[in-house]
């Protein structure tokens, strides 16, 4: 790794990490649930990076895995004497299995992989649009198996009884790691050939690109991130049900990797932080707005109308997002020589 | 015998409503290359405005037009305030505009009018039963096949005969020549987007009147219904669009008459997979587009 | 109509294709513009036509300032332009191609008439294939489609980009035929071309383009006669 990529990464990890210390020094409880939820949301919108940034095609879907790695590891997790209330229809072979929540994580990011590989690999194929809508419309497919499939899934009801597994430590430590991953893969040879396959698909692929595999190769990394996530996700919040894992969640998640800027790891991670200081906020606000009684009715989904004018806000002025093609360690080294000229 | 006319009832019924569906996006797509996931929500305002309109005296005929010219006015509106700012940005950009758009048109729904399930009137012929062939269908089906029929025959007489339709397909293939020959570009785009709203707002008069109610996410479907029977039928070609909406709900259908009782909830799944395989063979989709070649 | 031309500048990002460019073209007159591949030519010509911004400069169609109008204005200025790629519909027969054509006057159709029937009479190979997709046309049939689609909104200016492009010398010398049935009628006629030959004896006048400026420029019997017209080409 170069010495622009070795400071990118030394700035994301350090932000991570001095989050952590002040959550874990301020030991306000609210304010550590928020971190740990933040520290998820990196793993994913960074796994989202690692497909939309260099295949350069939107993905719906992504969600959609992160349902797959949470219920993966649900069923792998949930005590046994507990699986009888909470998933009474579960098979046989695996309603006896107890694994700790690292493996269930584990199992989690390698199923959605599985997953993804299979079913994605002939939309890669496929044109830009239409790879993105067919990518929408898997994860209404998917959304819809995890709301019929009782038997794994407990259909549309709460899923409760995991294990609390997921606490600020663990969550930062899946963050750390999800950064080197993201950049090295944006490196790779898979990475550079696909986003120079974007620009001219001809000349890429008489350096031997073959574009579809390359789509796919980022898009199963991506979705084994997703997966990780989600199972974090899933051993945080420890009862969840299918209607975590669709189109708000998508809208949050693409919000924050669009607003930071899809193009770079810097922006993923800018993105989060910023989308979740805003959220938060708005979340805060909606409440008080609502227990002060100022409209009639319960204000619902406000926090959305103003995510969605910020994206098109961003979109319009900053097409590329906040971070749009310059790594924060790029942009520093650059300053650095800027001043360091002679006049 | 009766279970087969059955079949092709429903089938054409279906048919026609997809096939009405996915026309409409790719109208809008044929000519911009952008994909508008602010399509579902034209059925939803055309809902909403029969819920508004519901309670006064107008004959349904009358509530019905407003709806449409709802779809139309909200098709428009997406043009102008998601599509024109970011169009010249990048296609992402598009597609994310047109989705946060989406968000927001069903968040003020939720907000200005409710969450909950809200009923529309239906005229009475929509309920009545009709025996054809000795089968009987909801007269609903059957006004479905007609307007079906009526619209697209509409559509394709407007496409070829008039000037502005040539126009619309000249712009589908290459629209910065169709501008050095005097076509108003802002006019096309305009006039593409009012007619995907009147599709979408017939569409949803047939669809709505198989519900009878309206939610904010009652765009959904019909939306996902368009994107698959555009992707299966080739993006950029009209005859693709309705196409892939006819052999969609012969899918569907087909899935309907055949599949056991307990799978029958994951219908969409298995529609899915049979799409999947219909991409695997033909990922640019059954229809070629405008050809885009030329011969020095 | 009279076309004036002031320092024309066209970038591309940070590429600067046309590096200001001082073009006339008299009322009636033809005038050539030459030079290599990459000179700027076909970004001059969509400049004036407005499919470009251009970065600076000055477009003047008989004195009025009409710089960077869209494209669709400028036809109904009595602009035409065709460009180099002969962006024929191919999915559209050679009827619609030339119905399209007429699109700003629309409105008369008695007029469209007549001047369909005049492209026909002009081009009769066009007239024998006017069902046919433009697609399946071959490439002199294309070119004289597009000429022939040009000219359906009667344009006082006609911008021509490399014609002949392509073609074999005999479909080359009935297009520069056609060129010049066009240019006695009066048409003003601004015309890019790369068979130098062949525009000189069709042109009155010709400007000589290299790297973004203009190189030289004349009488067009001056520089067909000139020994270092090469230089400017093989110069790149």
């Amino acid at each position: 790794m170069d010495a622009r990529n070795l400071l990118t990464l030394l700035v994301l990890v350090g932000s991570i990490l001095l989050l952590a210390l002040a959550a874990e020094l301020l030991e306000v409880r609210l304010f550590v649930r928020i971190v740990t939820n933040l520290f998820i949301m990196l793993v994913l919108v960074l796994g989202l990076q690692v497909f939309m940034g260099n295949a350069g095609i939107l993905s719906f879907a992504h969600v959609g895995f992160m349902g797959v790695g949470a219920y993966t590891t649900a069923v792998l997790t949930i005590p046994v004497r507990m699986k009888g209330m909470a998933l009474p229809d579960l098979y046989p072979l695996v309603a006896g299995l107890e694994l700790s929540p690292f493996m269930g994580i584990l199992a989690g990011g390698l199923v959605a992989a599985l997953v993804a590989a299979v079913v994605a690999y002939p939309l890669m194929r496929l044109s830009d649009a239409a790879a993105v809508i067919t990518l929408f419309a898997l994860l209404v497919v998917l959304h819809t198996i995890m709301l019929h499939w009782s038997a794994v899934t407990n259909g549309p009801r709460t899923l409760f009884g995991l294990p609390r597994a997921t606490g600020l430590g663990l969550a930062a430590a899946a963050a750390v790691l999800a950064v080197p991953l993201a950049l090295l893969f944006k490196e790779s040879r898979v990475g550079l050939l696909l986003r120079s396959s974007r620009d001219d698909e001809v000349a890429a692929a008489a350096l031997g690109a073959r574009v579809p595999f390359l789509r796919w190769q980022a898009f199963v990394l991506a979705a084994f991130m997703a997966g990780i996530g989600g199972a974090l996700w899933a051993h945080f919040i420890t009862s969840f049900s299918p209607k975590a894992f669709y189109l708000k969640e998508s809208f949050v998640i693409l919000a924050m990797l669009v607003i930071g800027g899809p193009g770079t790891v810097t922006g993923a991670v800018a993105g989060t932080y910023i989308v979740t200081l805003a959220f938060e906020s708005l979340r805060a606000l909606e409440a008080w707005l609502n227990r002060a009684q100022i409209f009639a009715e319960q204000v619902v989904g406000l926090t959305e109308v103003v995510l969605a004018l910020a994206m098109i806000g961003v979109l319009v002025l900053r097409p590329g997002g906040l971070v749009a093609t310059r790594e924060v360690g790029t942009w520093l080294l650059r300053r650095r020589s800027k001043k360091g000229d002679a006049p | 015998m009766t279970a087969a006319i059955q079949f092709v009832i429903d089938v054409l019924s279906l048919g026609g409503a997809y096939a009405l569906m996915a026309l409409g996006l790719v109208i809008v797509y044929g000519i911009l290359r952008l994909v508008n996931f602010a399509y579902g929500e034209l059925v939803m305002a055309a809902g909403y405005t029969l819920y508004l309109v519901g309670g006064s005296p107008l004959p349904w005929l009358v509530m019905a037009a407003l709806a449409v010219a709802a779809a139309v006015l909200t098709g428009i509106a997406t043009d102008y305030l998601a599509f024109r700012p970011v169009r010249t940005k990048s296609v992402t950009a598009v597609l994310i505009t047109s989705f946060a758009f989406s968000t927001l048109l069903q968040n003020a729904a939720q907000l200005l009018i409710s969450p909950r399930p809200r009923s529309i009137p239906l005229p009475e012929v929509f309920s009545d039963t009709v025996t054809v062939l000795g089968v009987v269908t909801p007269a609903r089906n059957l006004i479905t096949i007609a307007a079906a029929a009526v619209l697209l025959a509409l559509f394709t007489l407007a496409m070829r005969r008039t000037i502005l339709g040539i126009a619309m397909r000249a712009a589908a293939t290459h629209f910065t020549m169709a501008r050095m020959l005097g076509v108003p570009a802002n006019l096309v785009i305009t006039t593409a987007f009012a007619i995907s709203g009147l599709l979408a707002g017939t569409v949803a008069l047939l669809w709505l009147g198989r519900i009878g109610t309206v939610v904010p996410r009652v765009g959904l479907e019909p939306l996902l219904i368009a994107f698959i029977a555009t992707v299966i039928g080739g993006m950029r070609s009209l005859e693709g669009a309705v196409l892939g909406g006819f052999l969609l709900a012969f899918i569907d259908t087909s899935l309907n008459y055949t599949l056991p009782q307990d799978l029958l909830k994951f219908r969409d799944a298995f529609t899915f997979s049979l799409v999947i395989l219909i991409l695997l063979w033909r990922p640019a989709g059954l229809v070629r587009g405008p050809a885009t070649g030329q011969r020095t | 109509m009279a076309l004036a031309v002031d320092g024309l500048e066209v970038r591309y990002g940070g590429v600067r294709a046309v590096r200001g460019v001082d073009i006339t073209v008299g009322d009636g007159e033809v005038v050539a513009l030459l030079g290599a591949n990459g000179a700027g030519k076909s970004s001059t010509l969509l400049a004036i036509a407005g499919a470009i911004r251009p970065f600076a400069g000055r477009v003047r169609l008989d004195g009025r300032d009409v710089t960077g109008t869209t494209p669709e204005r400028m036809v109904r200025a009595g602009v035409a332009m065709v460009p180099e790629t002969r962006d024929v519909f191919p999915d559209l027969t050679v009827e619609e191609n030339l119905r399209l054509g007429a699109y700003v006057r629309r409105r008369d159709r008695a007029g469209v008439e007549a001047d369909r029937a005049a492209m026909f009479a002009l081009f009769p190979r066009l007239a024998e294939r006017a069902d046919q997709t433009a697609g399946t046309l071959s490439g002199g049939e294309q070119q004289m489609l597009v000429i022939a689609r040009a000219m359906m909104s009667r344009p006082r200016l006609l911008l021509l980009d490399e014609p002949s492009l392509g073609l074999a010398p005999t479909i080359v010398e009935q297009i520069f035929a056609m060129i010049a049935e066009l240019a006695a009628t009066g048409l003003s006629i601004l015309l890019v071309e790369q068979n130098v030959s062949k525009a000189l004896a069709v042109a009155s006048r010709a400007y000589v383009m290299r790297l973004g400026r203009i190189a030289a420029a004349g009488p067009a019997r001056e520089l067909a006669a000139a020994a270092d017209l090469e230089d400017h080409y093989l110069g790149g």
